[in-house]
């Protein structure tokens, strides 16, 4: 595969051909809708972060100006109001829903594709047809069968439920990118005398070191926007994730926006600065994880 | 090896981590009060729900239940609040999972009744009933929480439905307090060529353009046809009077009120009215406290409002003395295994010390008869309470005391007729509609 | 080793599957049928005796002027995400592949991403004060463009409503299928192209000679996930609209919502559920059959 390098601005140049009038005007315009769409993106985000330094007054009066002084209060408030709980509350939620559906699912890939199980593949296709499932649709019936089983309104409320759900795509993604590992390093640590244990951890597992990223990165994205089974399955505010305390906020804050803005920045900051900073990991994770 | 050995050790401290999950998972905090050591008699530990978080709220009620606690050292409080807007749907979802708390907030009306319907409220009238507690509370406020002859909650404020406006606008434009309805348009019209907004309105929680027609089916409609249209086995909507009630809304729509409400939020008009946009707003008693100086309205308006109710209609078959407010209240639930300390808490809530310290802190008229003074109250709450005590009688919030369904018939036919998409005798027919399935299945 | 420690150890081997078979078995397979049994019934949750109603409830939806713009919206969801989404993720992601510097192709792809990081409920309250039809940028703009005939109270008309939600919705997913698209385009050898331009393929050209084709499978893939991901919307309909105005805006999730916690109406919110479901599968068939066999490559 040829390494890729810088690409020159105009194709054009190795054909030999000078650039026409046309190809100047179709790049400026391309320029043009990639500025557009950064503008469109970024323009209401910087606004929202300098709303939350607002007063109500100013608000109302220029919406769109700059603040006059810069009321952190604004900010402090709505870090009262429990901002950090919500973050909290969320962050802990994903995280243990990644560990549990990535743990769980290469567990169930291993098993399927590696250890020549009978009746593998009516149980995998019982599993992956969980896929076809829709979250909204269990709603009710999962509503009852939370409380019968008392962890209703508990942390697990939500994780047993975000694990269940994203099994069936999880271990198919692993198993689709298990079944391609090649079959020499299980054979020599079998001829080691390792058990399935241990091969599972110290061979399969480091080896899927990519898919098993890109599993997590997808269900830290499910996770973290979850929003009917937050809404139903957790009344305590002490418990609520970051989707449904936003809301809640929005029904006590009602009077003070640009304390709800505050929030709604706060909220924000840490997950864009997780993603600057590990943008190029993500990349990465997927594209080991696609394609191999 | 040294691979393996540092696999082992992730692996190990991989499910280290995740007991450190499960441990944290099974300690989900839910605030328990703690007390200190007096003589009470009475111990358990029940759930009080009410419906003020907001931050200028949340401080008073947080009192109340310390200053309980410290009188009853045996009790514990699991003390929550959910916000207006949500309420209905999280006390049917705690309801659902069988989780109604001890004490619940609730509107009077159909939306109470539904839980003595289910066996949810506990009776409350051997407490209430000639009783000095009882006899303590505006007796028009427990007649709205009286079923079938039984008391089943307890009403906690009162409040009313009026029109507020800027004195200066009306002084400076020669207006007078209407003193009919087709007075108020004629004001509303003058206004209008000056250029000022008549009367502020913000529909987008829905319940803004249903408290009209709360105030203006009574105008139309004989009581007792109301009366028996409320009920949800024996309504039919059919009397003429309430169509010509949403005639004369839609008539107010056009002359007076803010065009394009369903996207603007209440505390919008709210705002609109206290920066000099508007000259006119349609609110609750319960909304006074914003538009004074504690509240944080600007000193330019808030030494200079009044109200007046809802102007008559001249020829209405109604009753044109009737007002338009709710009392809010509380209920127990009669499957609490603490209905004596819920019970106990309630009438520590209403007494006068801490009825007065309500009125005070929330601005807030109090169910307890006497407790709003000079001392507690601004002057503009001081005559909302007489104008309440001079009424007739009481219109219950359309939205609360309708079946839901027939009270979605009227909250989206009229958000449909602010837009223009749907006519007085469409809406009639849509509620109609919707009380004949309601009769059917109660 | 024994017949038995053979019959052991084979047995043993299932545990590493029975975790996951049990958790899908009980949270995702038994609430759906038990769903289909509730549906049968009308309850709330003040019901004292659920009735037992057959398939009441669903010719009631099939009468229900409200179930049926929900499905328009849903539909209408699906159709301008994919097109947005997918399609111009699609050519998005080839013109910053193609066209733009690796340094400035990497900042641009960050900054487009970044709205899909944001929780849906911010991107939703935020928008809210966007739409606003006094105070929203959006308003804003139209009249310093030199339209202010155009302003509209967005998410208070019946008749843009659903269209502003839908519109919120592409601007926080632009990035999300452009830069999994990304990835599956990088994978293409870079020797197609350089063949092509030397044959003097114009860039226009080359994307829809060879950039298509070789991710028809990743974009079929997107479709599907986008459109299922278009039915089961709730969140930002909820979060902005609640449904309103009268209904305008509903879809099925929060129809499904509103019948169940609003309207007291859960054995009619089960079938709601009910067709949700059968709407997912078909999709989910579709994905699977898509992909049936093949590990995910190129």
């Amino acid at each position: 595969m040829a390494v890729r390098s810088a690409v020159p601005e105009s194709h054009g140049e190795l054909a030999g051909a000078h650039p026409t009038p046309l190809v100047v005007l179709a790049s400026l315009g391309r320029m043009a809708m990639l500025t557009c769409l950064v503008l469109v993106i970024v323009y209401p985000l910087v606004w929202m972060c300098l709303a939350g330094f607002k007063s109500t007054a100013e608000l109302f009066g220029d919406p769109w100006g700059l603040p006059g002084a810069l009321r952190i209060e604004n900010y402090v408030t709505a870090w009262n109001q429990g901002v950090v709980r919500y973050l909290f509350n969320s962050a802990f939620v994903t995280t243990a829903s990644i560990f549990g559906v990535v743990l769980l699912g290469a567990w169930a890939a291993y098993g399927l594709t590696r250890l020549h199980l009978p009746f593998a593949t009516p149980v995998l296709f019982f599993i992956l047809g969980g896929m076809m499932l829709a979250p909204a649709v269990a709603l009710i019936p999962l509503f009852r069968l939370l409380q019968a089983l008392g962890i209703y309104d508990t942390y697990f409320a939500l994780i047993v439920p975000y694990v269940a759900f994203r099994l069936p795509f999880i271990t198919f993604l692993i198993r689709a990118y298990v079944v391609t590992l090649p079959m020499e390093l299980e054979d020599a640590a079998v001829v080691d005398g390792a058990s399935r244990w241990q091969i599972f951890w110290n061979v399969i597992v480091p080896l899927s070191r990519p898919i098993l990223i890109s599993a997590a990165l997808l269900q830290a994205l499910f996770a973290w926007n979850e929003f009917p089974f937050a809404l139903v399955f957790i009344n305590n505010d002490n418990l609520k994730t970051l989707p449904v305390g936003l809301l809640d906020m929005q029904g006590r804050l009602i009077t003070d926006w640009p304390v709800l803005l505050a929030a709604l920045t706060m909220a924000s900051v840490p997950m864009i600065l997780l993603f600057i900073v590990g943008q190029r990991q993500f990349i990465r994770g997927l594209a080991e994880g696609y394609g191999k | 090896m040294d691979r393996t050995a540092s696999l082992r050790r992730r692996r190990w401290s991989l499910i280290a981590t995740l007991l450190v999950f499960v441990l944290v998972g099974t300690c989900s905090s839910a605030g328990l009060g703690a007390s200190a050591s007096t003589g009470s008699k009475l111990s358990g530990s029940i759930v009080f729900l009410e419906r003020w978080p907001e931050p200028q709220y949340a401080p008073f009620w947080k009192k109340i239940v310390a200053d309980y606690l410290a009188l009853h050292p045996n009790v514990r409080i699991d003390h929550q609040a959910i916000a207006d807007q949500p309420y209905k749907d999280k006390i049917r979802v705690l309801t659902a999972a069988g989780q109604l708390p001890d004490i619940y907030f609730s509107w009077a009306g159909d939306f109470a009744n539904k839980f003595v319907r289910a066996g949810l409220a506990a009776d409350l009238t051997p407490y209430m009933r000639n009783t000095p507690w009882g006899n303590s509370l505006a007796p028009a406020a427990v007649d709205a929480w009286t079923h079938g002859g039984k008391i089943y909650g307890v009403p906690i404020s009162v409040d009313a439905k009026v029109f507020l406006y800027n004195t200066k606008i009306f002084a400076n434009n020669g207006l007078q307090v209407p003193k009919t309805i087709d007075a108020l348009i004629t004001t509303c019209d003058t206004l209008r060529s000056k250029g000022i907004e008549p009367i502020a309105f913000g529909n987008k929680d829905g319940w803004a353009a249903i408290h009209y027609m709360t105030s203006l089916n009574p105008k139309y409609v004989p009581r007792a046809t109301l009366d028996k249209d409320f009920e949800p086995s024996t309504g039919e909507f059919t009397d003429p009077g309430y169509v010509a009630a949403l005639n004369e809304f839609s008539m107010i729509n056009k002359h007076c009120l803010t065009q394009g409400a369903n996207g603007i939020d209440y505390t919008v008009a709210q705002a609109e009215l206290m920066q000099g946009k508007a000259a006119m707003y349609y609110g609750q008693t319960v909304e006074f406290k914003t538009f004074t100086r504690a509240g944080g309205a600007p000193a330019s308006f808030a030494n200079n409002w009044d109200f007046f109710p809802m102007p008559p209609v001249p020829n209405g078959r109604g009753d044109q003395n009737l007002l338009t407010g709710a009392p809010d209240g509380f209920m127990i639930n009669a499957k609490s295994k603490h209905i004596d300390i819920a019970v106990d808490l309630l009438k520590f809530i209403t007494d006068r010390q801490n009825a007065e310290a309500f009125t005070k802190t929330l601005g807030r008229l109090s169910s307890v008869a006497g407790t709003a003074t000079s001392a507690n109250a601004f002057p503009q709450l001081i005559k909302a309470l007489r104008v309440i005590n001079s009424a007739s009688g009481m219109n219950i919030w359309l939205d609360t005391i309708l079946h839901i369904d027939i009270a979605n018939a009227y909250l989206n036919g009229l958000e449909a007729m602010l837009n223009g998409t749907k006519t007085p005798d469409q809406i009639m027919q849509d509620v109609r509609a919707a009380a004949a399935k309601v009769r059917a299945n109660p | 080793m024994s017949v038995i420690a053979k019959r052991v150890r084979a047995l043993s081997g299932w545990l590493y599957v029975l975790p996951a078979l049990i958790l899908v078995a009980v949270f995702v397979y038994y609430p759906v049928v038990e769903n289909f049994r509730l549906s049968t019934f009308q309850w709330n949750a003040f019901s004292t005796h659920p009735r037992y109603v057959g398939l009441g409830n669903y010719a009631g939806l099939m009468a229900d002027p409200v179930f049926w713009r929900a499905i328009f919206n849903n539909i209408a969801y699906a159709i301008v995400s994919v097109i947005w989404q997918v399609g111009f993720g699609l050519v998005l992601a080839a013109i910053l592949e193609e066209t733009v510097r690796a340094r400035l192709r990497a900042f641009l792809r960050t900054v487009y991403f970044i709205p899909v990081t944001i929780s849906i409920t911010v991107t939703g309250l935020l928008f809210q004060f966007l739409y606003h039809p006094q105070f929203g940028l959006v308003n804003r703009v139209l009249v310093i463009l030199g339209h202010p005939q155009w302003t509209h109270s967005w998410l208070g008309e019946e008749a843009t409503a659903i269209w502003a939600i839908i519109g919120m919705s592409q601007w926080q997913s632009v990035g999300y299928v452009m830069v999994l698209l990304t990835v599956a385009m990088q994978k293409i050898p870079r020797e197609f192209y350089e063949a092509a331009y030397i044959d003097g393929t114009t860039k226009v050209q080359a994307f829809f000679l060879i950039t298509v084709p070789l991710l028809r499978e990743m974009t079929t893939l997107m479709m599907i996930l986008t459109i299922s991901g278009a039915f089961l919307v709730f969140n930002e309909v909820k979060v902005m609209t609640d449904g309103g105005p009268n209904n305008a805006s509903q879809v099925l999730g929060t129809w499904l919502y509103r019948s169940a916690f609003q309207n007291d109406q859960m054995g009619y919110a089960s079938a709601i559920a009910t067709v949700i479901f059968i709407l997912t599968f078909g999709a989910g068939v579709a994905q699977l059959w898509g992909v049936r066999g093949k590990q995910v490559e190129f």
